[in-house]
């Protein structure tokens, strides 16, 4: 079993690795292998949409995953991320990496069709609605918090807003990996995809407490 | 940001997807803050993989914003599989700019709208304020 990065953040003001987080560092070990050869040696471009404290970038490229040429572009709303990412990577020695954080929602700064590997541990938690951004002159250190959770309509109102784009979003051969709860109905989600065209599969599940996780692959 | 980044990054207003101007941005020279990463090493392989890859005409144009234009206008080929001594020291250039350059700070627009972001401590910011967003 691969080690678990090491983090160090503060957790009034960035998501704390958990369950959910570890499901997809699982998922994508037992995924490895089958990176290496379909990746090959492309140079890869990497996306972590919402990397908070960085755990699972730092993993990547820790591992070599997707592959050994990978440029590491995570993206996070939340500026504190954006600190814990550099901070997580320079603790578990992967200064040698590429890795160049950049702060935006989701992907919509990333030129489109460049993306080869993503991987998305989205706010799934169903709720009302999703929180207002916030300025960062006005922020409470919760509403960063709000924002990695609250995930509106089944939790999906913003996992739908990336699968909706995944077309223009990932490069010709592109792999993502997403993350959901039941209450998500990924079933639903997989079936739409599949009209569109997507492949969808089941990578890794686990209950965890009263909720039960899963992370499924989409490529074409 | 590494310098590299800047070939991945387009303006985030969506009207700006409609034009052609929302890529490469603009960087403002006088205001960007260059350092030279020492740690990331000199992977010859690695970055023939990435010229390959890169929009070369981004990367000659924020090149010039930052103060270089030594750049050839077309990108360099390298065709044998084994380098020569001139093709090394090209690369090596090319390694320098694009894997080594940091922009430490700065700020860069979109060439379309014209939106202003910024670079702090290494990380830019292409968050929109609510109104754009």
């Amino acid at each position: 079993m691969l080690p678990t990065p090491h983090v160090s953040c503060d957790y009034d003001k960035v998501y704390e690795p958990s369950e959910d987080s570890f499901l997809i560092l699982d998922a994508l070990e037992k995924e490895q292998a089958f990176l290496r050869t379909y990746f090959r040696s492309k140079p890869t471009v990497v996306c972590e949409v919402g990397c908070g404290s960085g755990i699972v970038t730092t993993f990547m490229m820790q591992n070599d995953i997707p592959n050994e040429h990978a440029i590491y572009l995570p993206t996070d709303v939340n500026p504190w991320a954006m600190d814990s990412m550099v901070e997580s990577a320079s603790l578990n020695n992967c200064c040698t990496k590429m890795l160049s954080p950049i702060r935006t929602n989701l992907t919509s700064s990333i030129r489109p069709r460049e993306i080869d590997f993503l991987v998305f541990n989205p706010p799934y938690v169903p709720a009302e609605s999703v929180p207002y951004m916030p300025l960062d002159s006005e922020a409470n250190e919760g509403d960063w918090l709000d924002l990695a959770l609250l995930g509106g309509d089944d939790g999906m109102a913003i996992t739908w807003k990336l699968l909706d784009s995944l077309d223009k979003i990932m490069a010709p051969g592109g792999i993502a990996y997403i993350l959901f709860c039941a209450r998500n109905h990924p079933e639903k989600v997989v079936k739409t995809m599949s009209t569109r065209g997507w492949k969808c599969e089941l990578t890794e599940h686990r209950k965890a407490g009263w909720e039960v996780l899963s992370v499924y692959k989409f490529y074409r | 940001m590494k310098f590299l980044t800047s070939n991945f990054l387009k303006c985030s207003v969506r009207e700006c997807d409609r034009s052609n101007e929302n890529f490469p941005l603009k960087y403002n020279g006088e205001k960007c803050q260059l350092e030279q990463d020492e740690s990331l090493e000199f992977n010859p392989e690695f970055l023939l993989r990435i010229i390959d890859r890169v929009d070369w005409s981004a990367v000659v144009s924020v090149a010039i914003d930052l103060g270089n234009s030594s750049l050839p206008s077309s990108k360099p080929e390298f065709t044998s599989e084994d380098l020569s001594d001139e093709d090394m020291i090209i690369l090596k250039d090319l390694h320098t700019l694009l894997i080594k350059t940091n922009i430490v700070e700065g700020e860069m627009s979109c060439r379309n709208c014209g939106h202003i972001y910024y670079i702090k401590n290494s990380i830019p910011n292409l968050l929109l304020p609510p109104h754009l967003a």
